[in-house]
């Protein structure tokens, strides 16, 4: 009896000790390095010159000015992502709660631009708004909206958009379908009620479902602003590595992995790290909460 | 009259949704297949004159210099997803079951530490990653690279298998650990058998998530020969090579096996994504 206690206390711990070794060794070991160099004088193209500094990297950062223009730029993007993503996901979400021959097939496209590739998703749009070619320049210019191309990807403040907006392609699927299963948890009984009460689709679209969804939103809404800091693939793919509007991700590794600053790089990391940390600490103490009281 | 008002107002929204979502890979698809004379050429053109699969038999055919860059990726980003997959399923399958039905504080930080890394930026490990392996010379090799890959994945599916778990009626393995079978036996004859549909979920996102990775094999290995399909296709648009339709061609090739998958498996895909939130 007594080894058979002994056997199920150890149990659990058998069954997470693969994961628990991966994850040690390859995310919260590398986590501890990254602060240590951070704090480093650190190139590797100078690997002997490799030094202790204490907080120098991060003072550098904050004197830099492409930091800001990063800044700036990611900011661009995320309040992009936010106000297209939070619309056009519940938008989907109602067009998919509603039952009918095509509920099925709608919903099995509307999960596609979440299965595809970032890069690839770069490289479509990329088709969309090219100059020559791009779908949207030929559409201007067959209205006779405009008489030459339009450079969409040359300027700064257009391209920071347009990656907002691919981005939000890419960030709405998944958002729509927690919208979507949270609405249709709302008792039906609800909308009955309300309807007999005399109100429109709108009214208890305004009244009903968007204050029950309130929670749901903030999920996505976090989020959202997570997949916007963390924006890298599409700008690869659609505008390489160039210094007009680079975001957080592309300064982070072109710092990093161009000029080969391990030490600086690192201290841009953490920076962003600790961003993420606060956002993702609320993110995850109200999910918890949230769960909590689900299963109660 | 106020339902036909409506049935309009959705078939509008239906046309414009699948606009926005098929119409750029369809746009894709027909620069794919369009001449360069046409669609380059002629701003008025939006559908060619003329088709041709060149590009495609071009990119699957191993004789050609683009053939067999290719089809040497694919088959690199084959074998990381199918690492991961084989490496990634059982972990969090049976990491998600032990978080799930054992509480005590060793388990209760390590499920803290493991869904704390859910919100970390990949640069953050990525930089140590690199001068760690390429000071032990594990840089370009696709075994290192799917190890990476399946701890990135394994918060979020863990999150999701123990959220299933949660779900699924604990008095079956209770009855059968009454009828005196071991914990061991529970889980290889009880569980297992029962709970295919996550596996199943785990499986196609731990697949469809690392056929998307990017950051990492730019890091970890982007070699000529080690390279996934990704990074074929970042380099495709970063070089201002004119061979734009070839390049789209190689963009539809790369999403037909995410397409495909989600598609059949969307029911596994939906649930699983709406666990990973709730």
């Amino acid at each position: 009896m007594k080894i058979k206690i002994k056997q199920n206390k150890i149990f659990p711990y058998y069954l997470i000790l693969p994961s628990f070794f991966i994850m040690i060794s390859t995310v919260l070991y590398p986590i501890v390095l990254t602060l240590f160099y951070s704090l480093e004088y650190y190139k590797l193209t100078k690997p002997y010159d490799r030094k202790f500094i204490g907080l120098q990297n991060y003072i550098n950062i904050f004197k830099d000015s492409e930091f800001y223009l990063a800044i700036i730029n990611s900011s661009i993007i995320i309040i992009v992502i936010l106000i297209l993503g939070v619309i056009f996901s519940f938008l989907i979400a109602l067009i998919l709660d509603k039952q009918n021959k095509l509920t099925n097939l709608l919903t099995a496209i509307a999960i596609i631009p979440w299965a595809l590739p970032p890069v690839v998703n770069g490289l479509i749009w990329k088709f969309m708004f090219y100059p020559d070619f791009g779908l949207i320049n030929k559409f201007l210019y067959y209205f006779n909206f405009v008489d030459n191309p339009v450079l969409w990807l040359n300027s700064r403040y257009s391209s920071l958009i347009i990656l907002g907006i691919i981005i939000t392609w890419r960030a709405v699927p998944f958002c729509c379908i927690l919208l979507l299963a949270n609405i249709k948890a709302i008792p039906e009984e609800i909308f009955e009620a309300a309807e007999i009460d005399g109100a429109s689709t709108f009214q208890k679209i305004k009244n009903i479902m968007l204050p029950m969804l309130f929670p749901t939103f903030l999920i996505i809404i976090t989020n959202l602003i997570l997949i916007g800091i963390n924006v890298f693939d599409e700008v690869v793919a659609l505008i390489g590595f160039r210094k007009l509007g680079e975001p957080f991700m592309i300064y982070n590794y072109n710092q990093t992995f161009l000029f080969f600053n391990i030490g600086y790089g690192s201290a841009i990391s953490y920076t962003i790290t600790m961003l993420c940390g606060f956002l993702g600490f609320i993110y995850i103490t109200y999910l918890s909460k949230r769960w909590k009281s689900y299963e109660k | 009259m106020k339902n036909k008002k409506e049935n309009i107002i959705y078939w509008i929204s239906v046309t414009i949704f699948l606009c926005l979502t098929l119409g750029p890979i369809l746009w894709c698809f027909i620069i794919s297949i369009s001449s360069e004379k046409d669609i380059f050429n002629n701003k008025n053109v939006f559908f060619p004159s003329s088709y041709s699969f060149v590009n495609y038999k071009k990119l699957l055919d191993i004789s050609t210099k683009e053939g067999n860059n290719f089809l040497l990726a694919m088959k690199n980003s084959l074998l990381t997803s199918f690492i991961t997959v084989v490496l990634g399923t059982p972990l969090a399958i049976s990491t998600g079951y032990a978080l799930a039905r054992f509480k005590d504080k060793i388990i209760s930080i390590f499920m803290g530490l493991l869904f704390s890394t859910l919100i970390i930026p990949l640069f953050t490990t990525i930089i140590p990653l690199y001068t760690i392996f390429s000071e032990y010379n594990l840089l370009n090799n696709l075994f290192w690279l799917g190890i990476v890959y399946t701890s990135s994945f394994l918060p979020l599916v863990t999150w999701i298998t123990m959220n299933y778990f949660k779900e699924f009626p604990i008095e079956i393995e209770e009855m059968a650990l009454i009828d005196g079978c071991t914990k061991f036996k529970v889980i290889i004859y009880i569980i297992i058998p029962n709970v295919y549909p996550i596996i199943i979920t785990s499986m196609l996102i731990i697949f469809l998530k690392s056929w998307s990775q990017y950051q990492l094999p730019l890091v970890l290995a982007a070699s000529r020969n080690i390279k996934p399909l990704t990074i074929l296709i970042a380099e495709f648009s970063s070089k201002d090579l004119i061979l734009y339709s070839q390049m789209a061609a190689a963009g539809i090739l790369t999403i037909i096996p995410p397409m495909i998958f989600s598609f059949i498996f969307r029911n596994y895909l939906i649930s699983g994504l709406t666990k990973g939130s709730s």
